[in-house]
């Protein structure tokens, strides 16, 4: 017999809010690649888009603000058989949590973690935000390049860029990402363009910026350096790039936690009794003097 | 080879040079040495404590080191005794100075029988019973370099204390074999260079004589090391922390014994993440641990009461040192507790545990990692400086009291029966079951907003005040479950003594002191210290008619949380405190006890 579990609740986004773009394309993904959902554990931040976990029939951990990815890494390293994404919105990531966005990239856990940009802070009504343009609310300083950051840590990670309005490519985008997880390779980080209808409204802009990275001459995800570069030709000309950014030529299993563990259940699943233990246990206090 | 010893002061008790003056027999004594960093002073301290050892005493060493990688003055200091000890005692006997700085801070604490051993190539003491060598110089010529000289002193002092030569011998062999080779052969010739200069002086040979001990079968361990072990025993199996002094070690052990047994630790980019990962880990099922002292516990704060609300179990070590701020990183202060017990905006349960030795630490870990499963709360094991890195001789840790109880953790064959799996299930001792995600057929929300049984949302009054007794209650229910303070003297004492931590040691010893000196007292250990555990407390402090309570810091905040606890003990409660970053020496308390009078 199967236990009732928690049932999502209805989502508490304005109509029209690009976050509703991204809740379908999870839900789509999830089920393209047949994960059930007792598997994946969706660790949202704090924000209109951190409550993103509270509308799917999932494992959710409603977690502090700016802390998600490394509360999504512990879940992953104790239990590396879970599907972990970590989703949020820019004032989370690439505000309060700064300092765990950079390190997330070099410590490379095979987790998704998935940032709703929409440039101010929605929830706490229409601050600026690190990604908010000059003159916005009158903000003073430039827009942080989430984008070009995670471009210029060298590390095996999968980068993409999406946009709410085109949740087909989305769609395609977190699968690839989500497989890139399960398959033990890494990082995935998916920023989505996930406009605020209230306090940002940026849909039409933003349709018109857009150019999908494919269609560029010279578009090479593997070659980290080439990439920035086209990225940061297309921001200085005003455009939004969105699509693969990076995604490593090799196929190793570069996860932190198979770095770590191996094939090994992880800290979660390992048998912590003292009888699988003992000899070990007795190993480790009569070598001390 | 011949040395005269430089003599800057009449060697007391002494008519002609002739004279053999009979050692001081010692039962409990202390060695002091002081250099500047690479001078090996640390190397002559665990030279003397290897010796010691084979003679059966007990020892207790610590170190006074600065927070620099390399230079300025250091020093180490070996207590060993007869009878068991976990203080640094009050007088130094030996002292060894290898620069002027270790004069000057051994000053006031040398005995007045103390003996001043100095390398004299480049500075001269002042104190009387003052013997300096060369030792630079005496093993510079020979062996080529003079980083030899701190074993050179050692065998100076193994002939002040007339230790037998094999033995003697033996600790260089035992402590350098590893090394082998040259580093062996010339410490060995170090070894013989500063015996023969010693036995060369007039009047240094047998100053001392050392009692032997019958402590056997004991091992020298830290609290550090006593939390690691405690904590790889208890099912332990994920950590993440950030180095800081003095919790670093702790960190360190585990990086060697977790991976082995399939776990995992990690050094984070700060305490934000390194209490964060240890969250998502212990939600994803894994025992899961941080240590810190007061700067990183101050960021792990946050996430500390977001694991409270969350009701998800997590063991904090805090370490305490000076503070506040960076304080003063390598020295010994109590002054986290008032931050602990309180800590945080908003409300939460959380337990502090409080050990006063390593095999306490050991014991406690595992008791800790019981309770915070138990109770699905944030676990607090409170140390300090002293307990986390100095020396002790330790009965071995065993795997007899060891139990792994996972509470209310389900396993998937328990989950499978449930009609509704609520994870926040308001439950008759507030402890909800829940499974590890992961389970099938199951999901759930866990969250830091206020929520219901299921883990949505909730800003519904009536919901609030359920959720909150349902948590805010363990405190209380806990109680009996709760690790039980310790009582020391005879029941009938007027006069009670209260500590906690590595205080216990200095108190014991002062108990003893002052029943020497025909005042018995009763001492109680408090081990768990928040909650109050009033229980125990109430009749302690209603037998007495003064208690006395012992603590490093300021304001006095374990007497503060007794008071606010049982306010009609109030008149009976005495402080006596230190807060300059050293440990008490037994006499200060004795010496409290007299200032602070009758009530």
């Amino acid at each position: 017999m199967t236990a009732r579990s928690a049932k999502p609740v209805q989502p508490i986004w304005c109509p029209g809010c690009g976050d509703f773009g991204v809740l379908a394309a999870v839900k789509r993904a999830a089920a393209n690649l047949k994960i059930p959902m007792h598997e994946m554990v969706l660790v949202g931040g704090i924000g209109c888009s951190g409550s993103i976990h509270n509308f799917l029939e999932i494992n959710g951990v409603h977690s502090l603000h700016g802390r998600l990815l490394a509360q999504a890494i512990g879940v992953k390293l104790a239990n590396p058989e879970l599907t972990v994404v970590a989703a949020g919105g820019d004032g989370d990531g690439y505000a309060i949590g700064m300092g765990h966005f950079l390190h997330a990239f070099k410590k490379n856990a095979s987790i998704l973690y998935l940032v709703m940009n929409n440039e101010t802070y929605g929830l706490t009504k229409g601050q600026p935000s690190p990604t908010s343009e000059i003159g916005f609310e009158g903000n003073i300083e430039p827009p942080f390049h989430a984008i070009l950051t995670a471009l210029s840590i060298p590390a095996p990670n999968f980068i993409a860029r999406t946009f709410s309005g085109d949740p087909k490519g989305m769609t395609a985008i977190l699968e690839e990402a989500l497989r890139f997880n399960r398959e033990g390779r890494g990082y995935a980080f998916v920023e989505d363009l996930s406009p605020c209808v209230t306090y940002n409204d940026t849909y039409k802009i933003w349709r018109e910026k857009v150019v999908d990275v494919q269609t560029l001459p010279g578009y090479d995800p593997t070659d980290r350096r080439k990439m920035f570069t086209l990225c940061l030709d297309q921001i200085d000309q005003g455009r939004l790039p969105v699509g693969v950014l990076h995604r490593p030529a090799a196929v190793e299993r570069e996860g932190l936690e198979v770095k770590l563990l191996g094939n090994r259940p992880g800290p979660g699943r390992a048998a912590i009794d003292l009888a699988s233990n003992r000899t070990q246990y007795e190993k480790l206090l009569s070598a001390l003097a | 080879m011949t040395t005269s010893a430089t003599r800057t002061a009449p060697m007391s008790g002494e008519a002609t040079p002739e004279a053999r003056p009979r050692p001081l027999e010692l039962a409990d004594l202390s060695v002091m040495i002081g250099g500047q960093g690479g001078d090996g002073t640390l190397t002559v301290s665990d030279l003397l404590g290897r010796y010691f050892r084979s003679r059966g005493l007990y020892v207790y060493t610590s170190r006074n080191v600065l927070s620099r990688i390399r230079g300025g003055h250091a020093d180490a200091s070996i207590r060993a005794s007869r009878d068991p000890i976990a203080a640094v005692k009050a007088q130094v006997d030996v002292l060894v100075a290898f620069d002027q700085q270790a004069i000057d801070l051994g000053r006031s604490e040398l005995a007045p029988h103390g003996l001043v051993l100095y390398d004299s190539t480049s500075f001269r003491s002042d104190l009387p019973n003052s013997v300096g060598f060369p030792f630079a110089t005496l093993v510079g010529g020979p062996l080529g370099q003079p980083i030899y000289k701190n074993t050179a002193a050692y065998g100076a002092l193994s002939v002040i204390f007339g230790f037998d030569a094999t033995y003697a011998r033996a600790v260089i062999e035992e402590r350098f074999r590893r090394r082998g080779g040259e580093a062996l052969e010339k410490n060995l010739k170090a070894l013989e260079i500063g015996r023969k200069t010693a036995l060369a002086a007039t009047g240094v040979a047998n100053r001392f004589s050392v009692v032997d001990g019958d402590a056997h079968d004991l091992i020298l361990t830290t609290g550090n090391q006593a939390v690691a072990l405690g904590f790889v025993v208890g099912g332990g199996r994920f950590f993440a922390g950030y180095p800081i002094t003095p919790a670093t070690e702790i960190m360190e052990y585990l990086q060697r014994y977790l991976p082995p047994l399939g776990g995992v630790a990690r050094q984070a980019e700060d305490e934000l993440a390194a209490i964060n990962m240890v969250i998502g880990a212990s939600y994803a099922g894994a025992r899961a641990m941080t240590s810190t002292s007061g700067p990183g516990l101050d960021l792990m704060t946050e996430g500390i009461g977001h694991a409270g609300i969350a009701e998800i179990p997590v063991l904090i070590a805090d370490s305490q040192r000076v503070g506040p701020s960076t304080g003063e990183p390598t020295r010994h202060e109590q002054s986290d507790l008032s931050h602990l017990a309180h800590m945080g905006h908003g409300e939460f349960p959380r337990f502090i545990l409080a050990p006063a030795d390593p095999v306490d630490a050991y014991d406690l870990t595992v008791q800790a990692l019981n309770l915070m499963e138990r109770w699905r709360l944030p676990v607090i094991l409170l140390l300090d400086q002293a307990l986390s890195q100095n020396t002790a001789t330790s009965r071995r840790f065993d795997l007899s009291g060891v139990v792994v109880d996972r509470g209310p953790r389900l396993p998937a064959e328990k989950v499978a029966s449930l009609d509704e799996y609520k994870i926040y299930g308001v439950t008759e001792d507030g402890v909800s079951t829940w499974a590890f995600p992961g389970t099938p057929g199951v999901w759930s929300e866990v969250t830091g907003n206020e929520h219901d049984e299921w883990g949505h949302v909730s800003v519904d009054p009536v919901n609030r005040r359920r959720m909150m007794r349902k948590r805010m209650e363990k405190m209380v229910r806990a109680r009996d479950e709760l690790p039980v303070g310790r009582l020391f003297g005879p029941a009938d004492a007027r006069v009670g003594l209260v500590g906690f931590g590595s205080t216990s040691g200095p108190i014991l010893e002062a108990q003893r002191l002052l029943e020497a000196r025909g005042l018995p007292t009763r001492y109680y250990q408090a081990r768990t210290v928040y909650p109050v555990p009033a229980h125990e407390l109430d009749p302690f402090l209603a037998s007495v008619d003064t208690a006395y309570v012992v603590e490093h810091n300021y304001t006095g905040q374990l007497a503060r949380l007794i008071r606010e606890t049982l306010p009609w003990h109030h008149a009976k409660l005495r402080s006596i405190l230190k807060y300059d970053g050293s440990t008490f020496r037994a006499p200060e308390i004795v010496a409290g006890i007299q200032e602070a009078g009758p009530p």
